[in-house]
């Protein structure tokens, strides 16, 4: 894990992928986008697999030390089949990202369907059972996260709906987790930048003393299609529409051949992170929509990074 | 008003349009649509007129026969100052669709600004101020439309985001926080309505269920044709179509529904029930002008449950 001058802030783990179709126990097209959680002393990977029919679903890999995953059996969540759900979930769900709050684990996610993509909600408390709670969002959404704390009383969440043809971040509040509003627009892309095109929240927002930190992703669109990169930003404690500061540079870009080659080239995206009693930052992501990988940092020196923009 | 064969549901009122840039007591680019209401025997439109500026804003005009109005020159929304609403609204406001409820009445209208298209909710009880209550979509959203009553204790909004094009129905306990929404109608391929829907009308209460009309778009090589139509909704659980009409009430055919600045439009955003049972639709044409159309409520629901002259 030697960190190479003029490569990224992130260093990734030297053993990526960390997990690809080869490591399902049943056939898959690929696995990407998952969203990490220490749970009872294991490393679980809450993450989507792209099925051979080609729509997604949800399987869950554990690991001891957080390197090496096994995968479960089977499935641990897919797209309903009956009930309210089924209908906007019949394309597949996608690209799971959890938040602990008071002992439980949230996990918002994308519902799609032929009516567009929305954001839902579901929780567990064991990872055994999962159960829905709510859509919450208009369809045309997508990267939904939870903060993990309620921010003046009220839930708060992420999330990226498209106006005007721009993909920005917003944030939302509600007092149930199922009726939401107050919606303020929070990043927006940047002209000219590495997240010019589209941005979407990425990481659950990792609360520090400089402000709420969001590890998001930007969209460039090239001749060849979009690049995908991992960026950061400090967001106000108390009033998170607020930014604090911004980092120009890609904490994290494609370079590896996993990254720039797959179903989707040049994507890395990440869905969630782990911060270390070491104040070390695993960042996990999907690259190239095909693999998970794991990128690393002193989370105080991304802070810092961050907050000098 | 007679009504010729071959033409449409509604009848055109025979002087139409009812106001054009003429009766404008300023001078501005063109006008789209009109929300309205009957208060005290007087009718109120809220029509959104695009000033020289090119951005929209929501004007009062007034009637005491439903035909002929004075218009107010002084915006009565215009492009918020306010710094919650300011970067939400700053390219215009449009649209207003107006409900009774409660003893106060509700508008809902677009807002353009650097994000995209939102709406927005607001009240006022004699139509003299306006409150902002609060932005209650996130982009792009159009064609907001609350119910006149709470549905199961919920208030109820009809919303059409982009994605998709159909029409939504969102629930809410306080006005201000939204969700368990659901689809309510889509656009159907091959039909007058193909390329994308809204709610039209804000949904009226009848016996046979809630009257929608709506607007229903088709995509041409020449540009779009923007038409009218009517659907019936579960009076409990407005998600659920009773009806739905195979053919538009109401299409573009006369010119000043054919040329303005955007051509081949009917778009209404309000429509009053007279105590006869007569129904005052009044529509946007063109983007040029405003018209009055009219039906009757029986005549419009026997219609929806039948649709005879469609084959």
């Amino acid at each position: 894990m030697v960190r190479k001058i003029g490569r990224d802030f992130l260093y990734r783990y030297e053993e990526n992928p960390i997990l690809t179709a080869e490591d399902i126990p049943f056939r898959c097209n690929t696995v990407f986008n998952g969203s990490p959680v220490k749970y009872e002393g294991e490393y679980l990977i809450l993450f989507r697999v792209e099925g051979l029919q080609g729509y997604s679903f949800f399987a869950l890999a554990r690991s001891r030390k957080g390197f090496f995953y096994k995968v479960d059996e089977k499935p641990v969540m897919l797209p309903a089949k009956k009930g309210k759900f089924a209908k906007y979930e019949e394309r597949g769900i996608e690209d799971p990202r959890i938040t602990f709050m008071d002992g439980v684990y949230y996990i918002l996610f994308t519902a799609a369907s032929a009516f567009g993509p929305m954001i839902e909600i579901a929780k567990t408390e064991d990872f055994k059972k999962y159960e829905r709670i709510a859509l919450v969002s208009s369809p045309g959404n997508k990267d939904g996260v939870l903060f993990p704390e309620k921010i003046k009383g009220k839930y708060a969440r992420l999330d990226r709906p498209i106006g005007n043809d721009i993909g920005s971040i917003w944030i939302s509040y509600s007092d149930d987790l199922i009726y939401w509003g107050h919606s303020k627009a929070v990043i927006t892309p940047r002209p000219g930048y590495w997240d010019s095109y589209r941005i979407g929240a990425s990481v659950p927002p990792i609360k520090t003393d400089k402000g709420w930190l969001e590890i998001y992703h930007g969209v460039r669109m090239t001749a060849s299609g979009p690049i995908y990169h991992a960026g950061s930003v400090l967001l106000d404690l108390e009033d998170p529409s607020k930014i604090v500061a911004r980092c120009d540079e890609p904490i994290l870009s494609p370079r590896e051949n996993y990254e720039r080659i797959g179903d989707v080239n040049n994507v890395v995206f990440a869905c969630g992170a782990i911060v270390e009693e070491d104040r070390t930052i695993k960042v996990y992501y999907g690259s190239a929509d095909t693999s998970i990988c794991m990128a690393m940092g002193d989370l105080d020196e991304l802070i810092e990074r961050t907050y000098n923009g | 008003m007679p009504r010729k064969f071959g033409q449409d549901i509604i009848r055109r009122w025979k002087e139409n349009p009812v106001i054009t840039s003429e009766d404008i007591p300023f001078k501005c680019h063109d006008m789209y649509n009109a929300g309205c209401i009957k208060i005290d025997g007087e009718y109120l439109l809220l029509i959104t007129i695009e000033k020289l500026d090119g951005r929209p804003a929501i004007f009062r005009a007034r009637s005491e026969d439903g035909l002929f109005f004075e218009i107010e020159r002084e915006p009565f929304i215009a492009s918020s100052t306010d710094v919650d609403f300011k970067e939400y609204e700053e390219m215009g406001v449009l649209d207003a669709r107006i409900t009774a409820l409660n003893d106060e009445f509700y508008i809902v209208y677009l807002a353009m600004g650097r994000h995209g298209i939102v709406l927005v909710l607001g009240k006022t009880k004699d139509f003299k101020e306006f409150e902002r209550m609060e932005v209650v979509s996130q982009p792009d959203t159009k064609a907001g439309a609350l119910f006149p009553r709470k549905i199961n204790g919920r208030f109820a909004l009809l919303e059409k985001p982009r994605y998709g094009g159909s029409i939504w129905i969102a629930y809410s306990n306080d006005l201000l926080t939204w969700g368990a929404r659901e689809v309510v109608l889509t656009p159907r391929a091959g039909f007058w309505d193909q390329g994308r829907i809204g709610c039209a009308v804000p949904p009226m209460e009848t016996e046979a269920g809630w009257l929608l009309f709506y607007y229903g778009v088709k995509k041409t090589s020449a540009g779009t044709i923007t038409k009218i139509g009517a659907a019936i909704l579960d009076k409990e659980d407005p998600a659920k179509v009773i009806n739905r009409s195979i053919i538009p009430i109401l299409s573009p055919r006369k010119l000043y529904e054919r040329i303005g600045d955007l051509n081949n439009v009917v778009f209404s955003t309000g429509a009053i029930l007279e105590d006869t049972g007569e129904i005052k639709l009044y529509y946007g044409a063109a983007d040029n002008c405003i018209c009055l159309g009219t039906t009757t409520l029986s005549e419009i629901i026997d219609f929806c449950k039948n649709d005879l002259e469609a084959f």
